[in-house]
């Protein structure tokens, strides 16, 4: 069985190769050549999956050499096999048309070939090598298919943002790669993380922990690929690219930050605090992610925030110890977001017909003859809406474990679940309706069925990657921090939380001006927004001084 | 005696500023051959230096002295514009590692390969000097771009031989700076990545400044077909060559 995965990342390089070869005499039927091998992919990827799940014969490994360039099958790279080549594939036949008119068909489609090929090599790798050159590979080959168009000056400008980001993100790997090396000797993961597990306590330079080291180490590379504050410049600015390539972009190789933080779980399971920085890393992420959001005029470049704060989350998960929710959350996340990135043309072709804008409710009562929209009584719905959600979570997370209450990083996550069904309540109480009771009976009802469905496919997701259960446990348990701190920290952010939906329940009700009141606070605040915190700027600052610098000292040196 | 051979091989394998002796001969070697032989010979005469007094040379200092002069030039070829003194400039950033690939104490075959692993991204870009300067009457980036639009075949073959300068897998620099970073020091392994990211960031500009971009300058001919097919199979002769040094294992 482990002989077939060879075929999944192979495939697609072959297929590369022959779209270069044969494009001159195929012309655009080339594109369909592509097509045809990624769907052989997406089968292999298929098979091996069901197989692994049928066959019960546990992880399995396959080097070439004695060496490096070796493959894995286990839970993760089965599961990522089949969800990348499916994105992949959907993407490949999605350009098939929407590229036709543009110059370097062939080209795209031999790029896109090599970056399936790449991540499917990632999420894959058996040894750290091979894991490294298939990281590497991802940002270049990622440059060159968001320059796919030559010429506007800010494609370039946009790619090259994204390639340094991605290069700043590679070399923390290699040096996380070499330290492994120097303390364990060995190349292929399963010794690796055997030898781990026997030895978490060597020590590296300067006579830190290598487990530490290394999660530190990996973390920073997760933090560059996945778009991590205030490593996330790149993401909302590569929109210049082809629409295929942003959906395969934030549908696929942006969660790669997450993937390589589970493909190193035994590295993690012993390094807690660096499981707190990627918590506090992918919360700040998120907040600052979904603020910029909201405060953007281009619909492309909302999502590019959006998934920013997406990836703040995917982060966050995994530093409350719910690595496999991590891995659950980028597979949902890269299905939605590419679905919407490739139906982006049909939004924007949609509202040059429709602006979507609501009619004001006095027209709709005269001259639409419709009834006035009718509210429940907001102490009402203020109660439903804050114990509703919790109410649902806790039942149905009681339901898939009854443990649940002992770790800390599951009502982390209930936390936030809880949030996330308050705001769908307190939105659905303020949309316009003539039955108010019967839209917010339904919109329950839904949230319901999500919740416990989300519970129980997230729980047997989480069994199926990390079968065994004392590292699971494990993985909870270096999350977790003291229980005295833990319970203020709940209470502050509820706090918090609650205030801020009063203040925009207020705000909304006395309908009152952005510039009355805290005017130039809030103008300053909102200046901060549409600057996006000035990030770009610092590193656009920081670019040119070290430029001039280097002009000096070869002019100093007479260019010798 | 042997200090004073590390001295002289601090030219050949150069160490700021006995670098400025190569860069000013590689500048003023007009002939193509020339400066091509110039390019393969010169380290090498480094490494019989070493081998020849059989030097073992180590110590803080030399390594600290070598990995500062491989980051001072990668910092410097981010704003040099002619792709001779480019190549001149990634050649001194490259074989100073060869020093601290020495103090692991490597069999001679090795640090030969090593060094020609080394010398291997200098030599194409030369290659592609010479080609730029033949089409566009001067190899300056920056000043005719976009020849990706009319010259797919040399944007191709440049865009590959930049990625060889960036030591981008698999080409041999790749595999020669994880060997030598498999026996660094903290010090040393930050001082290779650093100089790893600039070589990275060069190589973006200079393709930025080639293929990239809005088209101007002279209209000229494309690289012949068959050229490209000799530098494809020289670059993949490369490449398995470097994948037969490493024998699938660092």
């Amino acid at each position: 069985m482990i002989e077939l995965q060879w075929l999944i990342p192979l495939l697609p390089f072959l297929a590369a190769l022959l779209v270069h070869l044969l494009g001159g005499r195929m012309g655009k039927r080339v594109a369909r050549l592509s097509v045809g091998i990624n769907l052989l992919v997406v089968v292999v990827a298929a098979f091996q999956l069901t197989a692994y799940i049928a066959g019960d014969t546990g992880p399995q490994w396959m080097g070439l050499a004695n060496g490096w360039g070796s493959l894995q099958l286990d839970p993760l790279s089965a599961i990522m096999a089949l969800v990348v080549s499916g994105i992949s594939l959907v993407v490949h036949i999605y350009s098939v048309r929407y590229m036709i008119e543009e110059p370097g068909y062939g080209r795209f489609f031999m790029l896109l070939d090599v970056m399936t090929g790449s991540i499917l090599l990632m999420v894959m790798a058996g040894d750290l090598i091979t894991l490294l050159i298939a990281w590497h590979l991802i940002g270049v080959v990622l440059y060159f298919l968001l320059a796919h168009n030559t010429e506007p000056p800010t494609a370039q400008r946009y790619a090259f943002w994204t390639f340094i980001t991605y290069r700043l993100g590679d070399l923390p790997l290699v040096l996380a790669a070499v330290i492994l090396f120097q303390a364990y000797g060995v190349l292929d993961f399963p010794t690796l993380f055997e030898r781990i597990a026997e030895m978490p306590d060597v020590r590296t330079f300067m006579d830190l922990p290598v487990t530490g080291t290394v999660a530190f180490l990996v973390a920073l590379s997760a933090f560059a690929k996945s778009a991590q504050f205030p490593l996330h410049t790149w993401l909302p600015y590569t929109m210049e690219g082809p629409t295929p390539v942003s959906a395969l972009m934030h549908a696929g190789i942006v969660n790669a930050g997450g993937i390589i933080i589970n493909r190193f779980a035994p590295v993690f399971v012993h390094s807690g605090e660096i499981l707190h920085l990627l918590f506090v890393v992918g919360l700040v992420t998120a907040l600052i992610g979904s603020v910029l959001m909201l405060t953007q005029n281009d619909i492309k470049k909302s999502l590019g925030y959006s998934t920013m704060g997406q990836m703040g989350f995917m982060i966050m998960e995994t530093g409350a110890g719910a690595f496999a929710l991590a891995i659950f959350h980028l597979i949902a996340h890269g299905l939605f977001k590419g679905t919407m990135f490739l139906g982006a043309g049909n939004v924007i072709g949609a509202a040059r017909k429709h602006d979507g804008v609501p009619n004001d409710p006095l027209y709709d009562f005269l001259v639409e003859r419709k009834s006035a929209p009718a509210r429940l009584p907001w102490l009402i719905i203020g109660a439903v809406t804050l114990i509703v959600p919790l109410v649902i979570l806790v039942m149905a997370h009681a339901w898939v474990a009854e443990d649940f209450f002992q770790k800390q990083g599951a009502i982390v996550l209930l936390f936030f679940g809880w949030i996330t069904g308050v705001q769908v309540l307190f939105a659905t109480h303020r949309l316009d309706s003539e039955n108010p009771v019967r839209m917010m009976a339904l919109i329950i009802l839904s949230f319901a069925l999500i919740v416990v469905g989300y519970s129980f496919v997230g729980h047997s997701f989480e069994t199926f990657l990390y079968p065994d259960e004392v590292f699971r446990n494990a993985l909870y348990h270096a999350a977790g921090i003291d229980a005295v701190t833990f319970d203020m920290l709940v209470i502050l952010l509820a706090l918090i939380v609650v205030l801020g939906w009063m203040g925009a329940y207020l705000t909304n009700v006395r309908r009152q001006r952005i510039d009355e009141g805290h005017g130039n606070a809030r103008l300053t605040l909102y200046s901060l927004f549409s600057r996006e915190f000035y990030v770009a700027d610092v590193y656009d600052r920081m670019t040119v001084t070290l430029l001039d610098f280097s002009k000096r000292l070869n002019v100093w040196l007479k260019w010798s | 005696m042997s200090g004073l051979l590390i001295i002289l091989a601090a030219f050949f394998l150069p160490l700021f500023p006995a670098s400025l002796v190569f860069n000013r001969l590689a500048a003023g070697t007009t002939n193509p051959f020339a400066r091509l032989a110039l390019f393969i010979v010169w380290p090498q005469i480094g490494v019989a230096l070493i081998l020849w007094g059989d030097l073992a040379p180590a110590g803080t200092v030399l390594a600290t002295w070598a990995t500062l002069s491989a980051i001072f030039y990668a910092f410097r070829m981010l704003t040099v514009r002619e792709v001779g003194r480019w190549a001149a400039m990634l050649a001194s950033s490259a074989w100073p590692l060869v020093w601290l690939f020495v103090m692991q104490g490597p069999t001679a075959a090795d640090l030969i390969a090593f060094t020609l692993a080394m010398t291997v991204a200098p030599v194409l870009m030369l290659l592609v000097r010479d080609a730029l300067a033949r089409r566009l009457e001067a190899a300056y980036t920056g000043l005719h771009g976009g020849l990706a639009r009319d010259l797919p075949r040399l944007s191709g073959v440049i865009a590959v031989v930049t990625l060889a300068a960036m030591a981008l897998p698999l080409f041999p620099g790749f595999f020669a700076l994880l060997s030598v970073l498999s026996g660094a020091t903290l010090g040393v392994a930050l001082g290779i990545l650093v100089t790893w990211l600039l070589w990275s960031w060069a190589g973006a500009r200079l393709l930025q400044g080639t293929i990239f971009g809005p088209r101007s300058g002279p209209i000229a001919d494309d690289l012949p077909r068959s050229t490209t097919w000799l530098v494809a199979g020289l670059v993949v002769m490369m490449v398995a060559a470097g994948l037969i040094w490493t024998g699938g294992a660092v």
